[in-house]
C-alpha cells in the first residue's frame, strides 16, 4: 500500500468537468509535482484532497485509509497540511498567532482551562508556552523572526507566502500540499523557493505534493511528476520523461 | 371558519408580501438585507400623517408626498451612506442598515413622540363586507387589492419596460450591463428608491389597521424577512408567495393552535426553512468557490 | 536574529510591562472608590453600565471573534434574568448559584440557536437571531409562569450571610463579577479556543484545513456568548429588582450589536469602552438635556422643530448616528481610532531614525 494514492478522482461543477479520472501514487518522502496550465484542475485536486470539495467520483487514500468524504478538519488531523494559491492567512493576526493556529490539533485547552489561565503554572499557560517554543525553530528556519509579532496582513506578498508555509509546517504534517509556492515571484525568489523545498524535505520527515505553474521549477524539484490539461492526466513519470513528453510540450505551447 | 381564516391570512399576507418584495429587490441588487426597510416606511407614513393632520391636506396629496419622500429616502440612503462605506463587508452592510434604522426610529420618536396615534384613512377598518359566510373589513379588501395591483405593476415594470429590463440586467451582471450602457450606480439607487416606496405602501396600509407609532413596522419587517426567507431571498416571486403563505399559516396557527404564540410562528418558519432548504422554497442555492 | 533566551510565556501573560501592574492597581482603586465618591443614584448607572460591559464581552466573542451576527441577544439577557429569578422564587435557590445557573441555561439556548446558525451566513443568520429574540419576549409575555406582561419582582438576594440591599453593595458584586469575566474572556482570547474563534471569522476554510472543527467552534462561541449575556441578565434583574418582557426589546439587541461595533469588533478593550458609552446612552437618554450649552440649545431646537416630549428619543438618534459614522469613517471603531493615533505618533517619532537607514525592502 502506498503512502498516498488518488484513484479515479473526478470533479464536476454542473456541466463543467474540472478533474477527469485522475490517478496517482506518492511514496513517503517524495516530492511529487502536479503541473499544468491555468485551469487544468490542479487546485481543484488539492481542494478535493483537503476535503473542501467532495469529489464527484474516485477515492483518495492516505496511509492505507480512504479519506475522501471526510471533513477538512478530520483530514488535517490525519497529518495533511496545505497552503493556498490565493493566500488564506488570518490577516489580522500576528505571524506567531498564525503559526499557533497550526498547533491547534496538537493542543488540548478548552474554554474552562483557557479562561482559568491565571499564571505560568496553569495548564493552558504551560501548553501555550511549550507550543510557542516548538514553533520558534520554524520561525527561524523560514526567516520570519523579524515579523514574528506583526499582523500578517501588512507583510509583503512573499513574506506572507512564507508565513503560510510556516503555518502548515507548524502542524507537523506527514503530507504537505503546497499550492503555487512561486506565484508572483521573480527568478531569484523562485530559486530560493526551490532551495527551501529541498531543505524542508531533508530536514523534516515530510512528503511534499507540489502544484506549480512554473514548469521548470516543478520538474526540477520533483521525484515524480503528473501533468494535467483541462482536468485530464496527460502524462506521468520521472522528471526527465515529462520534460520530453510530446503531450506536455504541446499543452504548454498551446498555453503560450 | 376556514374561509374566514384564509381571508384574514390573505389580508395580513398582503402586507408581508409587500415587505418581502421590497426587501428582496434590494437584496438581489446589492446583497444587503435592509433592516432599515421597516423604519424608512414608518417615517414616510409619519410624513403622510403630518400632512393629513398638521397641514390638513387631502389624502391623495398627503400619500403622494409620503411616497415621493420614501423614494428620496431610499435613494439618499443608498447614495449617501451605503455606497460610501470604506469596507462594505456583509457584516458592515448589515450594521449600517441597523444604525440607520435606529437613527430613524429615534428621529420619529423625537419628532412625533412614542404615543399611539389614530391614522386617518379614507377606507374604514370597521365596516364589514360579507362574502357568503366570510366577513372581512373594507380595509382588508382594499389592502389585498392595492397590494396585489402594486405588485403586479412592479412585475410589469421589471419585465416589460425598458428601464425595468435594464435594471434586471444590472442585477444579474453589473459589468455586462455597464458595457451595454446601463449606468449601474443609478440603477442601484433607483432600486432602493422603488423598494422604499413599496415598503411605504405597506406602512400606509398597516397604520390604519393598528395605530401609528415608531414601532409601526417592526412586526411587518420580521414577517417580511420571514416571508422572503420562506420563498427565497433571491426570488421576488417566491418572496411574494412566501408572504401570502406566511399570512395564511400564521392565521391558521392562531385559529387552531394558539393565539398567544401566533407571532412565534414566523420565527419557527425561518428556522425550519433555513434548516431544510436554506435557499427558500422557490430559490436556488449558490455555493462559494475557493 | 536568534533569540535563545526568549520567554514564551511573555507573549500571553497579562502584564507585559512593569507599569501594567501599577495600572491595574490604579484601576482597582478607582473601581472600589467610585461608588463612595459619586452620588447614590449614579451608582445605579454604574451597575447598568457594568451589565452592558458583560454583554459587550459576550457579543465580542460571537460577532468580533467568529464573525457571526446576532440581533437577538436581548433574548439571552431575558433567559438569564428569568432563569435566575424563577430559580430564586420557585425553588429557593440562593442567589450565587441561581446566577451561575442563569449562565448555563442561557448557554444551552445559545447552543440550540447555534445549531441552525451553522448553516446560515450573514443576512440569514441576522434574520434568524432577530426572530429568536422576538420569540423569547413573545413567549415570556404570554406565559403565566413568567408573569406575562406584568413581569416578576426579583426577591432579595444574599451572598452567604450578607444581604445585597442598596445599589452600593450590588455595585461591588456586579463590578467584581464583570472584572473577573473580563479577565476570563481576555485569557480565553489568547489561548487555543479564542484563536480558533478568530480564525473562523478570518477564513473558515483555512481554519478547517488547520484542523479546527468550524461547526463545533461556531456553536461553542454562541454558547459562550449566551452564557455571558445570561449572567448579565441575572445581574440586571438583581440591580433593577423587577423584570418584564418590555425590557428585552429588539432595540436593546440592536444596542448590544451597536456597542461592540462602536467599540471595535474583535477587541476586548473596544468592547468594554463601547459598552460603557452605549450603556450610559441607553440609560440616560435624557442626558443630553443636562449638558451645559448644548442641552438648552437642543431643547430650543426640539421645541421649535421636533417635540419636547420626544426629546428622550434623541439618544436613539445619537446611537444610530454613532453606528453609521463608525462604519463610514473607521469600521474598527474606537479601538481602530486608538490604533491609528498610536501609529501616527510612532511614525512621527521614528521618521528621523528611519531615514538614516536604508528604506524599503527591509521587511
Amino acid at each position: 500500500m502506498s503512502f498516498f494514492a488518488v484513484d479515479g478522482l473526478t470533479m464536476r461543477f454542473g456541466g463543467l468537468t474540472a478533474l477527469d479520472d485522475v490517478s496517482f501514487e506518492v511514496d513517503r518522502g517524495m516530492i511529487f509535482s502536479i503541473i499544468g496550465p491555468n485551469g487544468s484542475g490542479k487546485s481543484t485536486a488539492f481542494n478535493c484532497i483537503s476535503g473542501i470539495y467532495q469529489p464527484t467520483a474516485g477515492k483518495i487514500y492516505f496511509e492505507g485509509e480512504g479519506i475522501s468524504g471526510l471533513a477538512p478538519h478530520h483530514i488535517a488531523r490525519l497529518g495533511i497540511a496545505r497552503t493556498f494559491q490565493n493566500i488564506e492567512l488570518f490577516s489580522t493576526e500576528t505571524t506567531i498567532d498564525n503559526l499557533m493556529l497550526g498547533r491547534h490539533q496538537h493542543m488540548h485547552s478548552g474554554v474552562w482551562s483557557g479562561v482559568a489561565m491565571l499564571g505560568r503554572a496553569t495548564s493552558a499557560a504551560r501548553e501555550e508556552t511549550e507550543n510557542r517554543e516548538r514553533v520558534q525553530w520554524i520561525i527561524e528556519l523560514l526567516d520570519l523572526v523579524r515579523v514574528r509579532d506583526r499582523p500578517v496582513g501588512e507583510l509583503p506578498y512573499g513574506t506572507q507566502k512564507r508565513v503560510e508555509l510556516a503555518r502548515a509546517l507548524a502542524m507537523e504534517p506527514k503530507l504537505l500540499l503546497v499550492d503555487e509556492p512561486s506565484a508572483g515571484m521573480n527568478a531569484d525568489e523562485r530559486a530560493e523557493v526551490a532551495v527551501r523545498m529541498r531543505e524542508l524535505r531533508a530536514e523534516l520527515d515530510v512528503t511534499i505534493l507540489l502544484i506549480e505553474h512554473h514548469v521548470q521549477l516543478a520538474i526540477g524539484l520533483a521525484d515524480r511528476v503528473l501533468a494535467l490539461n483541462f482536468g485530464k492526466p496527460i502524462a506521468q513519470g520521472a522528471p526527465e520523461e515529462i520534460r520530453q513528453h510530446p503531450e506536455v510540450i504541446k499543452a504548454y505551447l498551446g498555453d503560450g | 371558519m376556514l374561509p374566514q381564516v384564509l381571508a384574514s391570512g390573505l389580508s395580513a399576507g398582503s402586507i408581508y408580501a409587500l415587505m418581502a418584495l421590497a426587501l428582496v429587490i434590494t437584496y438581489k441588487t446589492t446583497e444587503v438585507p435592509n433592516f432599515a426597510q421597516g423604519d424608512m416606511a414608518m417615517v414616510s407614513a409619519f410624513i403622510a400623517y403630518m400632512f393629513l393632520t398638521d397641514f390638513e391636506t387631502g389624502f391623495i396629496f398627503a400619500f403622494g408626498v409620503a411616497l415621493v419622500f420614501a423614494f428620496l429616502l431610499g435613494v439618499g440612503f443608498e447614495g449617501l451612506l451605503l455606497r460610501r462605506m470604506r469596507k462594505p463587508t456583509h457584516l458592515n452592510l448589515i450594521i449600517m442598515t441597523l444604525g440607520f434604522t435606529l437613527a430613524l426610529f429615534g428621529f420619529a420618536g423625537w419628532k412625533w413622540g412614542a404615543d399611539q396615534r389614530h391614522f386617518p384613512f379614507p377606507i374604514s377598518a370597521n365596516e364589514v363586507i360579507r362574502f357568503g359566510s366570510v366577513s372581512i373589513s373594507t380595509l382588508s379588501v382594499a389592502t389585498i387589492l392595492i397590494a396585489g395591483i402594486l405588485m403586479l405593476l412592479v412585475f410589469v415594470f421589471f419585465r416589460f419596460t425598458k428601464l425595468g429590463v435594464a435594471m434586471q440586467a444590472t442585477q444579474q451582471d453589473p459589468i455586462a450591463a455597464r458595457i451595454n450602457g446601463v449606468p449601474a450606480r443609478a440603477v442601484v439607487g433607483l432600486t432602493f428608491g422603488i423598494s422604499s416606496v413599496i415598503g411605504t405602501v405597506a406602512a400606509l396600509l398597516t397604520a390604519p389597521l393598528i395605530t401609528l407609532d415608531p414601532t409601526l413596522m417592526w412586526d411587518a419587517l420580521l414577517k417580511g424577512f420571514a416571508a422572503a426567507v420562506l420563498g427565497g431571498l433571491n426570488t421576488p416571486v417566491g418572496a411574494v408567495l412566501g408572504g401570502y403563505l406566511l399570512g395564511v399559516i400564521e392565521n391558521l396557527f392562531g385559529a387552531y393552535v394558539s393565539v398567544e404564540f401566533k407571532s412565534v410562528v414566523a420565527f419557527l418558519i425561518i428556522v425550519i426553512v433555513l434548516w431544510f432548504k436554506p435557499s427558500g422554497l422557490f430559490g436556488r442555492h449558490h455555493e462559494r468557490k475557493v | 536574529m536568534i533569540e535563545p533566551t526568549r520567554d514564551h510565556y511573555q507573549d500571553i501573560r497579562l502584564f507585559t510591562a512593569r507599569g501594567s501592574w501599577i495600572k491595574l492597581i490604579l484601576l482597582l482603586v478607582v473601581l472600589v472608590s467610585l461608588p463612595l465618591l459619586l452620588p447614590g443614584y449614579r451608582v445605579f448607572t454604574l451597575n447598568y453600565m457594568a451589565v452592558f460591559v458583560i454583554v459587550g464581552l459576550g457579543m465580542n466573542v460571537l460577532v468580533g471573534y467568529t464573525g457571526q451576527v446576532s440581533l437577538g441577544h436581548a433574548g439571552f439577557l431575558a433567559i438569564g434574568a428569568y432563569t435566575m429569578v424563577l430559580l430564586m422564587t420557585r425553588l429557593a435557590v440562593p442567589f450565587p448559584l441561581a446566577l451561575v445557573m442563569a449562565g448555563f441555561v442561557s448557554a444551552f439556548f445559545g447552543f440550540l440557536l447555534g445549531l441552525p446558525a451553522l448553516r446560515l451566513a450573514g443576512p440569514y443568520l441576522a434574520i434568524a437571531t432577530l426572530g429568536f429574540g422576538l420569540a423569547v419576549t413573545q413567549i415570556i409575555a404570554h406565559s403565566a409562569l413568567f408573569g406575562g406582561h406584568m413581569g416578576l419582582v426579583v426577591p432579595d438576594a444574599t451572598v452567604g450571610p450578607f444581604p445585597l440591599s442598596g445599589d452600593v453593595s450590588k455595585y461591588y458584586v456586579i463590578v467584581g463579577i464583570t472584572f473577573v469575566l473580563a479577565l476570563g474572556v481576555r485569557n480565553l482570547s489568547v489561548t487555543r479556543v479564542g484563536r480558533a474563534f478568530r480564525a473562523i471569522s478570518d477564513s473558515e476554510i483555512a481554519a478547517a484545513t488547520m484542523g479546527v472543527d468550524v461547526a463545533y467552534y461556531k456553536t461553542l462561541s454562541f454558547a459562550v456568548s449566551a452564557a455571558l449575556t445570561g449572567v448579565a441578565g441575572g445581574l440586571l434583574a438583581l440591580m433593577t429588582g423587577f423584570i418584564s418582557p418590555g425590557v428585552f426589546t429588539f432595540t436593546l439587541s440592536l444596542m448590544f450589536l451597536a456597542m461592540v461595533v462602536f467599540g471595535g469588533l474583535g477587541s476586548i478593550t473596544g468592547a468594554v469602552l463601547g459598552s460603557i458609552v452605549m450603556g450610559y446612552l441607553n440609560l440616560e437618554m435624557d442626558a443630553f438635556q443636562e449638558l451645559p450649552v448644548l442641552g438648552p440649545a437642543l431643547e430650543g431646537f426640539s421645541e421649535r422643530f421636533m417635540s419636547t416630549v420626544g426629546l428622550p428619543n434623541f439618544g436613539w438618534v445619537v446611537t444610530g448616528m454613532l453606528i453609521v459614522f463608525t462604519i463610514l469613517i473607521e469600521p474598527r471603531g474606537l479601538y481602530g481610532l486608538w490604533i491609528r493615533a498610536l501609529d501616527t505618533t510612532k511614525r512621527s517619532k521614528s521618521t528621523d531614525a528611519d531615514l538614516s537607514r536604508s528604506g524599503p525592502g527591509a521587511d
